[in-house]
């Protein structure tokens, strides 16, 4: 029986890693766990070492890999389940874990829960990624940025009709974040310099949903919270202080009412956000200015703003027959950014007048969306759609006031076929219209084309993949266009029960062409106009293969290349693994493991070039018991 | 030989006969493999529950009622079998209980569901490779298998952390489908641009809006799966994004007269000005300074 339950779960545990470690995919000990009292209990934990010698451009590596030596809990599962779907508190935990111990991917998931009664589902990150630095940052750059989440989601009496939901959510964010100083005067020089930040949000929410006829009401109350403190001080040079704490809330709700009957389904929505923001920004400096004056200033900044947003949706689905299906979608949103603002600003002693007013803006978007559906057989149906919208955008800025509306009208058609036996065939197309885009860069006049071919045997899956997405925003003065396609194939193979291989290609090409306008020269710079061509040619190649080495020993294998050819700005990143896990005995794994990372880039920006090649390893155990 | 006479006359040979169910502890008999594991599935909750209908219940909850298939010695023409049947018909089955949810509120109108990928094409109820939501692999390479060249984007040298398993691709995708509609994206408190899950700071309001943050979204110059900028834009270099934008020219931006032309003061030749977000660092938006610079 162990060797059947080991055939059935392997292969799916075996699937491709791109990390290269951890490693607790691999099945260790009895599948079927062990019975203690009313429960079962499956558990695997992997502990080991992790090394990485980096070099080249560390700031590069650190932005882009980030793993450092030490010893970590690189991953663990335990699931308990009531043996009989009665426990007394619980009928299933489920909880696994990566890289804790200072990996800088780090997470844990937890779900708990007990039959008719509750769930609860718990999901907790973090992560330590390099703030991509620049030459100014002064040392500075070493900090790493952390970034904390955490979700806490609980429903109580998950299976019956009437349902209540909590939940708890929260995100921090701790590090250096650009900021600048430019005193005395706006002629001078901006310098910038990174501060310390600390974000915090807090999301709080409580709903319902009952059944009643029918259909389905869901009601969501929401309080979410935002603080933000940053904090710049300095006596090099000048003596300056910057403080500027930021605190925003945004209480909401949601209504949702969803029915499906023998010939017509319909969904409701209706939210609601009321952003609000509360803000200071106090400046102090003493120091000399440009000239080599002495001087003092102090501005301050303070005011709030509001920023509600409504949406409401319906949408109906009709089956007239059954081979036939519409449905019509209506969507409305409404944002409004508005709110009072004061300035004041003290120069030597002396209150100066300065003003600004806060930028009013608000969109009101209308959508009206039908897609219809025919289904000839099994094997073949065809789909084709409408959809328009219009929107309005109104806006005040700088004394200014201003309107405009655009539409977009665009229509979608597809079909979806199985041509032979296990091979699927989709062909979607879209064209679309807009009569006055926001952007140079905007939609104006589109399409898009996705296809894809799938062929699926037991132990072979096959697949290819065209997309295109073509954009044209030119106008008289000015010109736009993007072309971007996308090829892809992909091939999964299992041919023994000893060896399977799982690999893909895919080729993403881009070309944009922009009119730009900019100045240069000096001492006076003059206004140049010109076109900015951007080519990116990207051949990223996916290769994975597992080997069974006799009973005791499995090995992987990984190689991936993304290369971009350019000709804008070609480079090379590329990651080879092998990884090799030993059955020491039915409880215990060794395994090991390597994976190198390679950045090339042949762009040379500002003649610098941020290459860097690291050797990342780990050897673990893994203990299942 | 035989089973293929099986499978072609048990049709004919139950013509007419009524099916009946027969309990779960029926089909174990047959199926041990499937039974073996089976109190750990979610779907165990409904044989322990012990009072739903049998039409609810069990193996025959989703494989409909057994008598046919016990009294022909099994076959696949004879239970409703997930293997056999078309897209629409597995959609149906599933949600006949699977409907509740907020989540799946849009799946008939989802893109997954216009491209025939149904439920059985990315969970596995018999041999889910995760306890939770019982997909058929680890997230990311389940959703890889469609969509090989999001697989290419994530293995660019600066992207959001998917293959290092820090996040998840439904983190902003909700693959039952969403009201937001395309690439099935998630929406931030219900109703926001889904970013704004996580980045929470860029919300605002700000007296001071970058206007296309605000009217074309995130996406107007971020990529968010992968890039080569390590800022995630859709260019390697900030200033030839935003150049592309503010050229004044033509009938865009705010107040339809063009986007702000870049500053006179700033000598594009000069490398300190090609980086525009060294200095502009508010860019998604400030309160104290109309140019974003702090």
């Amino acid at each position: 029986m162990k060797t059947l339950i080991a055939v059935l779960i392997l292969p799916a545990a075996l699937m491709a890693q791109d990390t290269v470690a951890p490693t607790a995919d691999e099945q260790t000990g009895p599948a079927r766990g062990e019975n203690v009292g009313d429960y079962n209990v499956v558990q695997s934990w992997e502990f080991g070492y992790r090394y990485a010698l980096v070099g080249g451009s560390q700031e590069e590596y650190r932005a882009d890999v980030n793993y450092h030596d030490g010893i970590r809990l690189l991953g663990s599962s335990l699931t308990v389940n009531s043996r009989d779907g009665h426990g007394r508190w619980f009928d299933e935990i489920v909880l696994t874990t990566q890289g804790l111990g200072n990996d800088p991917y780090e997470s844990a998931v937890l779900r708990v829960r007990k039959n008719k009664l509750y769930r609860y589902d718990m999901l907790w990150r973090q992560n330590d990624y390099f703030n991509p630095g620049y030459a100014i940052a002064g040392g500075e750059h070493l900090q790493d940025t952390v970034y904390r989440t955490q979700d806490h989601e609980i429903t109580l009496l998950p299976e019956s009709a009437i349902r209540f939901h909590a939940g708890y959510s929260r995100v921090t964010q701790d590090g250096p974040a650009l900021t600048t100083i430019q005193e005395f005067d706006n002629k001078s020089p901006v310098y910038p310099v990174f501060q310390n930040t600390r974000q915090q949000f807090d999301d709080y929410r409580v709903g319902a949903d009952g059944t009643f006829k029918g259909f389905r009401f869901t009601v969501q109350r929401r309080w979410e919270y935002f603080r933000e403190d940053s904090a710049y001080n300095t006596t090099q040079g000048i003596d300056f202080n910057r403080s500027a704490p930021y605190r925003g809330q945004t209480p909401g709700w949601m209504g949702n009412l969803t029915g499906e009957f023998k010939w017509v389904a319909i969904n409701a929505r209706a939210t609601y956000a009321g952003g609000r923001g509360d803000f200071i920004q106090n400046d102090s400096a003493t120091g000399l200015d440009r000239f080599g004056n002495m001087q003092n200033q102090q501005i301050v900044v303070t005011g709030n703003g509001d920023r509600p947003v409504t949406t409401g949706d319906f949408s109906v689905t009709l089956f007239p027959v059954d081979r036939f299906s519409i449905v019509n979608n209506t969507s409305v949103a409404n944002i409004r950014m508005s709110g009072n603002n004061a300035f004041a600003e003290l120069s030597n002693g002396t209150p100066l007048f300065n003003s600004t007013d806060f930028q009013l803006l608000t969109m009101r978007l209308v959508t009206n969306t039908s897609t219809g559906r025919y289904r000839f057989s099994k094997r073949l149906d065809v789909f084709g759609g409408f959809s328009y919208s219009d929107r309005l955008i109104q806006s005040y800025e700088f004394g200014t006031s201003a309107e405009q509306t655009n539409h977009t009208k665009a229509g979608t058609a597809g079909v979806n076929w199985i041509a032979v036996k296990n091979l699927r065939l989709h062909l979607e197309g879209e064209i679309g219209r807009n009569d006055n885009p926001f952007t140079p860069i905007s939609l104006r006049n589109y399409h898009a084309i996705r296809s894809r071919a799938q062929y699926r045997a037991r132990a072979l899956t096959l697949g290819a993949r065209y997309e295109e997405a073509y954009n044209n925003n030119s106008i008289q003065i000015t010109a736009y266009s993007s072309r971007a396609r996308t090829y892809s194939a992909d091939a999964s193979f299992a041919a023994r029960s000893w060896l399977s291989f799982d690999t893909s290609y895919s080729r993403l090409h881009l070309d944009t062409i922009g009119g730009i306008a900019f100045f240069q020269g000096a001492p006076f710079a003059q206004l140049t106009t010109g076109t900015s061509v951007y080519i990116s040619n990207l051949h990223a190649y996916n290769l994975g293969a597992r080997f069974a080495l006799g009973k005791r020993a499995d090995l992987y294998t990984g190689y991936t290349l993304t290369k971009d050819t350019g000709p804008s700005f070609p480079l090379t990143y590329h990651s080879p693994l092998v990884r090799l896990s030993f059955r020491i005995n039915e409880k215990l794994r060794y395994n090991l493991g390597y994976q190198y990372y390679g950045y090339h880039e042949q762009f040379g920006l500002f003649s610098t070039y941020e290459n860097f090649h690291a050797n990342t390893g780990y050897t673990s155990l893994l203990w299942s018991f | 030989m035989k089973l293929v006479l099986l499978a072609a006359l048990t049709p004919l040979l139950l013509a007419g006969q009524s099916n009946h169910y027969v309990g779960s502890q029926v089909c174990r008999t047959c199926h041990p493999d499937v039974w073996l594991n089976f109190n750990r599935n979610p779907h165990f909750q409904s044989i322990a529950s012990g009072d739903l209908p049998p039409e609810k219940t069990g193996c025959e909850g989703c494989h409909g009622p057994g008598g046919n298939h016990v009294a022909a010695g099994g076959g696949k023409p004879t239970i409703r079998a997930f293997s056999q049947m078309g897209p629409e018909q597995v959609l149906n089955a599933c949600l006949a209980c699977h409907s509740k949810d907020l989540s799946r509120v849009n799946i008939r109108r989802s893109e997954h569901t216009n491209a025939d990928v149904v439920c059985t094409n990315c969970h596995s109820i018999h041999k889910a490779a995760t306890p939770k939501f019982l997909l058929a692999k680890r997230q990311s390479e389940l959703c890889y298998t469609c969509h090989a060249s999001i697989r290419a984007q994530f293995e660019m040298p600066v992207k959001h952390r998917v293959n290092e398993g820090f996040m998840q691709c439904t983190d902003c995708h909700n693959p039952h489908g969403t009201f937001s509609g395309r690439k099935m994206v998630t929406e931030a408190f219900d109703n926001e641009e889904p970013c704004l899950k996580c980045h929470v700071d860029k919300r605002g309001p700000f007296v001071y809006e970058h206007a296309s943050v605000r009217i074309e979204g995130c996406m107007a110059c971020h990529v968010p799966h992968g890039s080569t900028n390590a800022k995630l834009l859709t260019r390697p270099v900030v200033f030839t994004m935003c150049l592309e934008c503010h050229n004044g020219a033509g009938t865009f931006g705010r107040d339809n007269t063009g986007v702000f032309l870049q500053s006179a003061s700033h000598n594009m030749q000069d490398p300190k000005y090609q980086k525009c977000t060294l200095c502009h660092v508010r860019i998604h938006g400030s309160n104290a300074d109309p140019t974003f610079l702090r």
